[in-house]
C-alpha cells in the first residue's frame, strides 16, 4: 500500500526519555510455551538458560513464564504507554528467541509504523521564524512621532 | 391413503401397546441359584503390591578426596610397575581395568557405563569421568530450587 493508505507517526519519544535519565520502556513480558511439544523447544532452552540473566539484567522488567499445553508458543510484550506486542516464537532457537526479547526490551511502546519525517525537534526557531515583516520598520512609530512635531501641546 | 394409514396403525400397536412378554437377554430360563458354598478352607493370599518404586537416584558428587584415593587404588593395583605419574598408567590389560572399576563403582556408588568403557583408557580418563558431577533433576526442577529473582515468575501448575 502507499503510504497514505498505511498508518504514519511523527518521530517522537515518550516523555524525553533518554534526555535525563533512561527508564525501560518494557513493562511485562509472557512466555506461554509447550512443556511438551517440538516447537516450543528453543523456548524451553530459553525459559532453561536465558530468562534468568535476561530477567537479572533487567529489574525493572517483569517477566511471567507458563508452561501449559500449547499450539504454538508466543511472548508477549507490554509496554509502559500501554502498547501490547505479540511475537510468535515456534521453532526458533535460543539464540534467536534472545535476540528477539532483547529487541523487544529495546523499544518503546511506540508504534512500528511509517515515520512521518526522520528529524523532530521541540525548539524549531531561536531567534524567530522569519516572516515577511521581519526586519522592515514599522509604521506606527514615525506616525506617532510625526503627530507630536505637529501638535507639540497635545501629549 | 386409508390403506397406509391403517398397516401403519396396525404396527404401532403391535410395537407400543403390549409390553414384552419376557426379557430381551436370556431371562426365560429358571431361576434356580445353588446356595453360595463359603469357603474357609484355603486362605487367600495378599496380592502382590504392584506400586512401582520409585527409580535409583543418579546424582553423584565427586567426593573431595578424589585424586588421593585414586591414585591409592592405582598403586595398590598396578603394584609396582607404576611409573611416577600414576595418571598415564594405561588400563589395556582387562583384568587390571575391571578391578580399578570395579572397586571404584563400589566404593563412589556410581560406576561407569558400558558405552563409556572404550574411552577409560589411562587412570587420567578415570580420573576425569570421577570429576564430573552427575546431576538427577531436572532444569526446571533446579530452576525452580534456584533462588529466582523478584521480577520472574514461572507459573508451576502444568
Amino acid at each position: 500500500m502507499t503510504g497514505r493508505g498505511t498508518a504514519s507517526r511523527y518521530l517522537s519519544s515518550v516523555l524525553r526519555n533518554g534526555l535525563g535519565r533512561y527508564v525501560c520502556q518494557l513493562q511485562r513480558l509472557s512466555l506461554v510455551f509447550s512443556p511438551g511439544g517440538q516447537s516450543s523447544r528453543g523456548a524451553r532452552g530459553y525459559v532453561e538458560e536465558k530468562v534468568l540473566d535476561f530477567a537479572k539484567q533487567n529489574p525493572g522488567v517483569v517477566v511471567y513464564v507458563t508452561p501449559q499445553k500449547c499450539r504454538s508458543p508466543t511472548v508477549v510484550a507490554e509496554y509502559l504507554n500501554g502498547a501490547v506486542r505479540e511475537e510468535i516464537i515456534a521453532d526458533k532457537t535460543v539464540a534467536e528467541i534472545t535476540q528477539l526479547v532483547q529487541k523487544l526490551a529495546n523499544q518503546s511502546g511506540l508504534e512500528i509504523i511509517r515515520i512521518r519525517k526522520p528529524f523532530h525537534t521541540d525548539n524549531p526557531s531561536i531567534q524567530g521564524q522569519w516572516h515577511p515583516f521581519t526586519n522592515k520598520p514599522s509604521a506606527l512609530p514615525m506616525q506617532s512621532l510625526r503627530r507630536l512635531e505637529q501638535q507639540p501641546n497635545k501629549v | 391413503m386409508a390403506a397406509t394409514c391403517e398397516l401403519v396403525c396396525a404396527w404401532r400397536r403391535l410395537s407400543l401397546g403390549v409390553p414384552p412378554r419376557r426379557a430381551l437377554w436370556g431371562g426365560m430360563r429358571k431361576k434356580v441359584r445353588e446356595p453360595e458354598v463359603v469357603e474357609t478352607a484355603v486362605p487367600v493370599k495378599d496380592p502382590p503390591i504392584l506400586v512401582c518404586p520409585p527409580p535409583r537416584s543418579r546424582k553423584y558428587l565427586p567426593p573431595e578426596d578424589l585424586q588421593s584415593r585414586l591414585e591409592s587404588h592405582v598403586r595398590e593395583i598396578f603394584g609396582p610397575s607404576l611409573s611416577e605419574d600414576w595418571q598415564k598408567a594405561s588400563l589395556k590389560e582387562s583384568k587390571l581395568k575391571y578391578r580399578l572399576l570395579a572397586q571404584l563403582a563400589a566404593e563412589l556408588g556410581h560406576a561407569v557405563p558400558s558405552s563409556r568403557l572404550h574411552q577409560m583408557c589411562t587412570a587420567g580418563d578415570v580420573l576425569a569421568f570421577y570429576s564430573t558431577q552427575v546431576k538427577d533433576a531436572s532444569k526446571f526442577d533446579e530452576l525452580c530450587t534456584a533462588e529466582l529473582p523478584s521480577n520472574l515468575k514461572i507459573m508451576w501448575e502444568h
